[in-house]
Parts: structure tokens; C-alpha cells; sequence
């Protein structure tokens, strides 16, 4: 992937790529179980404490089968991402898509905030969190899919 | 750089508009419904910069990400982005309603309207935003 930025130069177009599903698999069910397991330890244990101030926002047992089908769409479609866009792979590549991807996230965060009684303390932890679960989930992606991608460069 | 730059404001303004339009217009009733959920509306309006932020980082990172991967792709490139982008967006909702008391309704209309919000800011960045040297070998 040429590097990032509004320099206005198209990168070289990658050549039609048939998609090495068993690769896809295997980095889909990585990158999903790094969120699952991320979020778990960042929003429900690390955060824990900041949720708790403010108790009438969230749910007092999380609804586990829509959190899991989350995480799973989540996960699919950024290694969707990851495979359409850095057809090459690599993990520095898939790990800035990734950046970009949560810097989406912080934007509705922060839309989020402003409508939704958040304390800052948990404005600043979700972005955060945002931006380390996507950066290194992007990471996985990248180092599982790029072994069997044909060479684009 | 400018049409990057030109691509981004009308990005950023067409999603302010379609904001203000369908979440404070449209969906207004369905928002007064789980009204203990938010902000009263003076505190909203008070913080109101970091809406226009928040749409402004989105409409920035769409076209960043646009430009670093799908320029040249025109228009259906920006579509199928904005798609994608949408679909990950519907993965955190998904998570937001397993650990928020939200109606499920307002989840999917919010759904509803990100979908076409993002399929027209697909449209826009698509039309606006070409590379200036296209090397086709």
C-alpha cells in the first residue's frame, strides 16, 4: 500500500485478486477474537469503573448474543476491508487502514458525547480504546492475509 | 490536494445537513422516546461544537481512506466503501444495544439513515475526489 495522504497521486491500481478464503477465515476468526477479548479487558474491566458513574446508560448484565454478533460483523468487514484494500497485506498497511477505520469511530464518539450524558473520562477511553483495537487488529489481518496474497508491486 | 480538500467539505457538509435533517427532524419523536437516555436539549446545543467535530473527523477519515485505497474507482468505489464502512458501523450498534437499554427501533432507523448516509458521501467523494496522475501499468 503506497503511503497515506491527500497528495493526489494515485497509487498503482492493484490487479483483480481472487480472495484466498481459507487465509480470509482464518484472519476473520483472529482479528475477532482479538476484539472480543480486547473489549472485553478495555470496556468491561479497565473501563469498568468510569461505565459505572454513569449506571442509568448502560444495561445491568450485557445481552451476550448481540455483543458477540457485533464483534463478528465488526470483525468480518475490517478484514473485508483489509483484503480489498492492501491486497498486498502486511502489517503496517492493514494497521494504518485500521487507524483510519477508528478515526470513524472517534468521529460518532464523539457525536456520541455530545448528545449521551458520557463523562469525559469515558469520551477519552473509547477513543482510545478505538484506536489500539482497530490499529492491531488491522496488524493481525494484515500478517495472517499477506502470506498468501499474490505480489501486487 | 484541493480536490482532496473540495471532496472533504462537501462531504463534511452533506453529512452535517443530513444529521440535522434526519436525526433532529425526521427522527426527532422516535429520539423524545428514550429521551432518559440523552441530553437535555439545552446541554446538547451547549456541546453542539463536538457534533460538528465529530462529523468533520468522519467526513475527513472517509476521504482519507478513500484516497489511500479506492481512488480512480469513481463513483462505485465510493459506494462500496461507504457501504462497508456502514456495515462496521451496524457491527457497533449491534454491540451498543448489548450493553446500552436502547429501543431497538431507533437503533435500526439510525441504521437506516447511516446506510444512505454513507452511500451518498460514497457518491460525493466519488465524483469529486480523481487522482491527479492515474499510472495504469
Amino acid at each position: 500500500m503506497k503511503p497515506f495522504g491527500p497528495d493526489g497521486i494515485q497509487q498503482e491500481p492493484q490487479p483483480k485478486e481472487i480472495m484466498d478464503w481459507k487465509k480470509f477465515f482464518i484472519a476473520f476468526v483472529a482479528a475477532f477474537g482479538f476484539l472480543f477479548l480486547f473489549g472485553f479487558l478495555w470496556y468491561g474491566m479497565l473501563m469498568h469503573g468510569a461505565h459505572q458513574e454513569v449506571p442509568t446508560l448502560l444495561r445491568t448484565k450485557p445481552d451476550f448474543p448481540w455483543l458477540i454478533l457485533g464483534h463478528i460483523v465488526m470483525a468480518f468487514f475490517l478484514t473485508m476491508l483489509c483484503a480489498r484494500f492492501v491486497p498486498a497485506g502486511g502489517a503496517a498497511g492493514c494497521a494504518k487502514l485500521g487507524i483510519l477505520v477508528a478515526l470513524i469511530y472517534a468521529g460518532a464518539d464523539l457525536i456520541t458525547f455530545a448528545v449521551q450524558p458520557l463523562t469525559t473520562k469515558i469520551l477519552c477511553g473509547w477513543i482510545a480504546g478505538d484506536l489500539i483495537q482497530f490499529a492491531i487488529a488491522g496488524a493481525i489481518i494484515g500478517v495472517i492475509y499477506k502470506s498468501s496474497s499474490p505480489a501486487t508491486h | 490536494m484541493k480536490r482532496f480538500i473540495f471532496a472533504f467539505i462537501a462531504a463534511f457538509i452533506f453529512i452535517f445537513l443530513w444529521g440535522w435533517f434526519y436525526n433532529g427532524v425526521l427522527l426527532k419523536d422516535v429520539f423524545a422516546e428514550a429521551q432518559s437516555l440523552f441530553r437535555p436539549r439545552k446541554e446538547m446545543m451547549s456541546l453542539f461544537h463536538w457534533i460538528v467535530i465529530g462529523q468533520a473527523g468522519l467526513a475527513l477519515a472517509f476521504v482519507m481512506i478513500y484516497a489511500s485505497g479506492f481512488a480512480g474507482g469513481g463513483i462505485a468505489a465510493g459506494v462500496r466503501l461507504g457501504i462497508m464502512l456502514e456495515i462496521l458501523a451496524v457491527g457497533a450498534r449491534c454491540a451498543i444495544y448489548a450493553t446500552q437499554p436502547f429501543p431497538a427501533k431507533l437503533l435500526v432507523l439510525i441504521s437506516i439513515g447511516g446506510f444512505i448516509e454513507m452511500i451518498v458521501t460514497g457518491v460525493i467523494v466519488g465524483a469529486i475526489y480523481r487522482p491527479a496522475v492515474a499510472r495504469t501499468s
